[in-house]
């Protein structure tokens, strides 16, 4: 699938023009200066775009090599009043005590991954055919239900919390996968999110596959899904971040070792001086900047997939 | 939505077969919305439903409840929010600060995708780069705006000006107060939009450059054949195309918007405004969060006058984007 | 008077009536806890849950807070062996307070607890923490004991010995609740603030460290006559630091005896005449730069001040004695400080009549259907907070101060060394704690209630505005007095 697509993605405005017919017949001349003109217009935008770009870069490389620079700087060097842009000298201990606690590191990154995964496939599951009913399928109070939906979204989520919290005793899901997981199966966002993208795939082949015979989950899996797949990556990016960033509700619910998400272990006052509210920022950043390169490997593993698009074969627009 | 009305006169026949089906599909599409249903009941609806019941209970407050105590039904909750002498500050920062940045950060989201998604030399480096902010720490954000726009010492004769100001001396401008001790209010809400354009220009541009995915290349070749300028090809084709994710885009950052209160508490921490001005950026999350430890009453009242604002504006959107959005 | 006197009675009665039946109101000694049938069972295991703040990572001491508490535990094992200590850090105090009260809705709530005392106050308006009162010398249950694995057998409750080995002014804040009566927390680790100066540089001028705010003006005075006569920019000499303008204000109140809040009626008190006088009398300091703070100094903690080697400077610094190595400047290659530090009670506004505040955290028990975890938390907290070695160890990692009289403290000859080898230099630590023991008698607490921390939060905005001349001081006031009525 990847390969058959590579030509594909080439940019067409730098892709090689071909030569169609009609301007072969034009006059030499003709081409020529609308060729100049073109080409001089084309490295004008092309140095406007790539200053445009250079600049949004670095303002977001920035907070990133803060990050890094800040795990390496000694305490001091951090309060210092005049912030240093490079760590005078390199402390690599900020590495050595943000883990020489009592951190099961391995237990906490199991956990996560656990519940990264399975929420992230369960939801994918879910979000895929709840957002297929409101964009193909036609019933009673369909516009109804889905401002309702989108009504959920407008409460500030931190009211759920208590309300949930009770439920969630009640059903004896304390300490538990699933009460990580499930609660938070449904994102709203995301339903919205792929119904507009499923949406704008064409009725023709809808109505094409009913033709055909082919039953509404067979062309949901077959047709839709393969088709939305860059809006799939984004949700699973977003929610696979979402499991790794959770604090609040991890904290509150589940709290013991077998459980215990890497937020919740690394947060708090892990390293903080409770006498003067001093925060060791160095050796936080340094636990966070661990925990964040298998999550920067997994990014870089992603953008392959969603730069590259998907087949578009068999659409016509 | 458009296939009824071009399909009807041509497939008479079929009609009939698609009427009978659709009767089928009704029930059909609640078996697909079930898992959704049932879980949104459980812990959405059943929670709103709740937050109502406490909005009308007066200076609800759960631990008083847990030790006897009954509370005065009625809309007290809702009077209290609206004698609050600050309410009016809340609310006004909430839309100032959403009308400013939704825009903004849209349009240059939707610029950086259609930039990414045509150049070709550094075009891995760039997108991994606009990738990072994911793997971002968001503390690490929020200590970069300190550095850079926060002064050290007094503000009359400081001992560091800052990134910001530094380079503003340099090009021969004068130092601006922007988060110190007695800034001014509107360099405050300029530091702010900044930082909540910063932070949301990731999830756009992922949504975006997903959707540009998906646009079918040969709507460009055929421009391409017309010989359409750039610009011409930006607005007739790609934003139309867009479109979808664009009102997406837009529904949920206004509704983001509204709820906006931890960029405020990142760059001037609780008191939710620069020193000496305690409160004079709070926005209507903030204000629930106040009230949320002790009254939870008055936060649910908050928090369902909040949601009533949201709603109109969203209906507002969803109608205007029902005209504009192209599918 | 005599009406509140019978309010109370008739508000008890009607308890008493509710909960046991008229009959049993009869004795006054009425115990919070029911004893179960045989006292504490020594045999079937129990689990308790003990919220904290303690870190995993290690201090400048060497050692993580959680590494000295899991070898309290384990000595403790040795004599109980069937209780289990499950203890887990939830973030800081805020973040107890509020997974504790999430918890408390859906019955889940820990055994023990950190706390302050307004997350008490809080708690009890869920009437959910176990009142101590019966555990203690006087108390219903004086008289029961219980068998250790070691074949000891031991008073249950607190013996009068030990009840009087704490500071006094520690063991009172645990009655600091409602009218008084009832005793809700112990404390476990505490500290203070204390003047940090400079000794170096202030032997070199002849100056002493002020022990009133007269005297502190003076010093402020010549300070900045001596320092800022030509004055470079980016060299300013400021008299001292504070960190924090809420300790400050409440600090100032209770030396002047002028009312800040109440436990009872309208809590709110601090605007008044004498509480304007002194921030007018700071801002006038401000204006002078005589002090800064940290926010005042764009969140830049005024240790880094007092700590800097160039540049603008503090020579005073007022902070918790707990973070005394934050104030000792950075060494150089050869191990030299660039200065000693020196360190004395905080100023005073009577020098007869002292007082410095009281921080740190106490331990509160949470009521619980089961009698035996309840009576395995009191077990437990009686041995962290008498147990001499725990303490001593807890104070040396932490920088905090011990809940035990000094007295009884130097009998750990570890604990004694440390506070003999106090200085100025690396053992910095030990002399704040040596400073805040002689303050042992100064020592205050606000009133806690429900709201409490909404007025600590709103009188340090109040004195950050009216030195920043964001506002006048009487708007100031009014404004910080209107944002407590309306959240209370």
């Amino acid at each position: 699938m990847e390969q058959t697509n590579i030509p594909e993605t080439v940019p067409s405005e730098t892709a090689p023009e071909p030569v169609s017919p009609p301007v072969k017949a034009m006059k030499e001349k003709d081409i020529k200066s609308v060729s100049v003109k073109q080409r001089v217009t084309k490295i004008f935008v092309q140095f406007v775009l790539y200053a445009f770009l250079t600049i949004l870069a670095v303002s977001i490389l920035f907070p990133f090599y803060w990050m890094l620079i800040s795990s390496l700087k000694t305490l001091t060097e951090y309060n210092e009043m005049i912030p240093t842009l490079w760590p005078k000298q390199f402390c690599w201990d900020n590495y050595v005590t943000a883990f020489t606690g009592e951190l099961d590191l391995g237990r906490l990154f199991l956990n996560t991954v656990i519940v990264g995964v399975v929420s992230t496939l369960l939801s994918l599951v879910v979000t895929i055919i709840s957002a297929y009913a409101f964009a193909r399928l036609e019933f009673k109070g369909k516009n109804l239900m889905f401002g309702a939906l989108l009504a959920t979204m407008m409460i500030p989520g931190e009211l759920f919390t208590i309300t949930n919290y009770i439920t969630v005793s009640a059903f004896g899901w304390l300490n538990t996968f699933t009460v990580l997981i499930v609660p938070f199966l449904v994102s709203v966002f995301y339903i919205y999110l792929l119904r507009q993208n499923f949406m704008q795939i064409p009725n023709e082949l809808y109505l094409a596959a009913k033709v055909d015979g082919t039953s509404d989950f067979k062309y949901l899996w077959r047709v839709m899904v393969p088709l939305s797949a860059p809006t799939l990556i984004s949700i699973t990016i977003l929610k696979m971040m979402g499991a790794w960033n959770s604090y609040i509700w991890p904290r509150l619910v589940a709290n013991d070792a077998a459980h215990k998400l890497v937020t919740v272990g690394l947060r708090g006052t892990a390293f903080m001086d409770l006498a003067t509210n001093m925060v060791n920022y160095p050796a936080q950043m340094a636990a966070v900047v661990i925990v964040t390169i298998p999550l920067l490997l997994v990014f870089i593993f992603f953008r392959k997939y969603i730069m590259r698009g998907v087949s578009r074969s068999g659409i016509k627009g | 939505m458009t296939k009824e009305k071009t399909e009807k006169p041509v497939l008479t026949d079929e009609q009939k077969r698609i009427r009978r089906k659709a009767i089928f599909n009704r029930y059909k599409a609640w078996l697909y919305l079930l898992p959704a249903i049932v879980i949104l009941l459980i812990f959405t609806v059943w929670p709103i439903i709740n937050t109502i019941r406490i909005s009308m209970l007066r200076n609800y407050d759960s631990m008083q409840e847990l030790g006897g105590a009954t509370f005065e039904f009625g809309f007290g909750n809702f009077a209290a929010v609206a004698r609050y002498d600050k309410f009016l500050t809340c609310l006004g920062n909430t839309m100032l600060l959403t009308v400013i940045t939704v825009p903004i950060s849209t349009m240059l989201a939707l610029l950086i995708a259609v930039g990414l998604n045509s150049i070709k030399v550094f075009r891995k480096a760039f997108q991994t780069i606009f990738f990072l902010p994911y793997v971002t720490n968001s503390i690490a954000i929020g200590m970069v705006f300190m550095t850079m726009f926060q002064m050290i010492g007094r503000v009359e004769s400081p001992v560091s000006l800052g990134i910001i100001n530094t380079i503003i001396e340099a090009f021969g401008g004068t130092r601006v107060n922007w988060v110190n001790v007695g800034s001014n209010y509107w360099a405050n809400i300029a530091v702010l939009s900044i930082y909540i354009i910063w932070n949301a220009l990731p999830f756009k541009i992922l949504v975006l450059l997903g959707g540009l995915q998906g646009v079918n290349k040969q709507y460009y070749d055929a421009a391409k054949v017309d010989g359409a300028s750039r610009i011409r090809t930006f607005w007739r084709i790609t934003v139309p195309l867009l479109s979808p994710m664009i009102a997406y885009v837009v529904i949920t950052g206004f509704i983001g918007g509204f709820k906006e209160y931890s960029s405020i508490v990142g760059i001037f921490g609780e008191s939710m405004g620069p020193v000496g001005n305690k409160g004079s950026l709070n926005t209507m999350v903030g204000f629930i969060y106040d009230n949320i430890q002790q009254n939870q009453g008055r936060a649910s009242a908050a928090a369902l006058i909040l949601f009533a604002i949201i709603f109109v504006v969203t209906m507002i959107n969803l109608y205007v984007s029902k005209k504009k959005v192209h599918y | 008077m005599k009406k509140k006197i019978g309010a109370v009675l008739l508000a008890g009665v009607m308890a008493c009536s509710m909960s046991f039946g008229l009959a049993a109101c009869g004795s006054k000694a009425k115990p919070d806890f029911v004893m179960p049938e045989g006292g504490f069972d020594t045999e079937t295991p129990v689990t308790i849950s003990f919220y904290h703040t303690m870190s995993s990572s290690p201090t400048a001491a060497g050692r993580s807070l959680q590494e000295v508490l899991n070898s309290a535990i384990g000595r403790f094992n040795e004599l109980y062996p069937n209780i289990t200590v499950d203890h887990q850090q939830i973030g800081g105090y805020p973040e107890v307070r509020d997974q504790i009260s999430k918890e408390l809705t859906a019955g889940n709530q820990p055994n023990l607890a950190y706390c302050y005392p307004d997350h008490v106050a809080m708690y009890n308006v869920g009437n959910a923490v176990q009142p101590l009162n019966d555990f203690l010398s006087d108390g219903a249950y004086k008289n029961e004991k219980v068998t250790r694995a070691d074949g000891t057998t031991v008073n249950l409750a607190m013996t009068k010995e030990q009840e009087e080995s704490f500071i006094p002014g520690y063991w009172q804040e645990g009655y600091g609740f409602g009218d008084g009566s009832k005793m809700y927390t112990l404390p476990f680790s505490k500290s203070t603030e204390v003047l940090y100066y400079n000794k170096t540089e202030f032997d070199k001028n002849g100056w002493t460290p002020p022990t009133t705010w007269d005297e502190m003006e003076d010093i402020c005075e010549k300070i900045d006559a001596k320092y800022n006569a030509n004055e470079q920019s980016g060299e300013h000499v400021y008299g001292f630091g504070y960190d924090s303008e809420d300790n400050w204000f409440i600090t100032m109140c209770e030396q002047y005896g002028s009312p800040y809040t109440s436990a009872e009626g309208s809590h709110y008190l601090f605007n008044n005449d004498k509480n304007k006088e002194f921030v007018t009398r700071f801002a006038d300091w401000y204006d002078k730069g005589y002090f800064q703070t940290r926010a005042l100094y764009g969140n830049t903690y005024t240790s880094a001040l007092f700590t800097a080697a160039t540049g603008e400077k503090t020579l005073m610094c007022i902070g918790s004695s707990a973070g005394a190595s934050h104030q000792l400047p950075a060494a150089d290659d050869t191990g030299k400080y660039p200065f000693e530090v020196g360190i004395v009670p905080i100023p005073q506004v009577d020098t007869s009549n002292p007082k410095a505040i009281s921080q740190g955290p106490s331990v509160c028990i949470f009521k619980n259907e089961d009698p035996q975890k309840v009576l395995a938390s009191w077990l437990f907290l009686q041995f962290l907070t008498t147990d001499i070695a725990f303490q001593a160890e807890f104070a040396i990692c932490s920088g905090y101060i011990p809940v035990l009289k000094e007295s009884v403290m130097r009998t750990n000859s570890v604990y004694a060394a440390e506070l003999d080898g106090a200085d100025g230099g690396a053992h910095i630590a030990a002399l704040s704690v040596k400073v805040a023991l002689e303050q042992e008698n100064s020592y205050y607490t606000s009133p806690a209630f429900v709201g409490s921390s909404k007025a600590r939060d709103e009188v340090g905005a109040l004195m950050q505005a009216v030195f920043g001349k964001t506002k006048s001081v009487d708007k100031a006031f009014a404004d910080a007095i209107s944002e407590c009525e309306y959240y209370s």
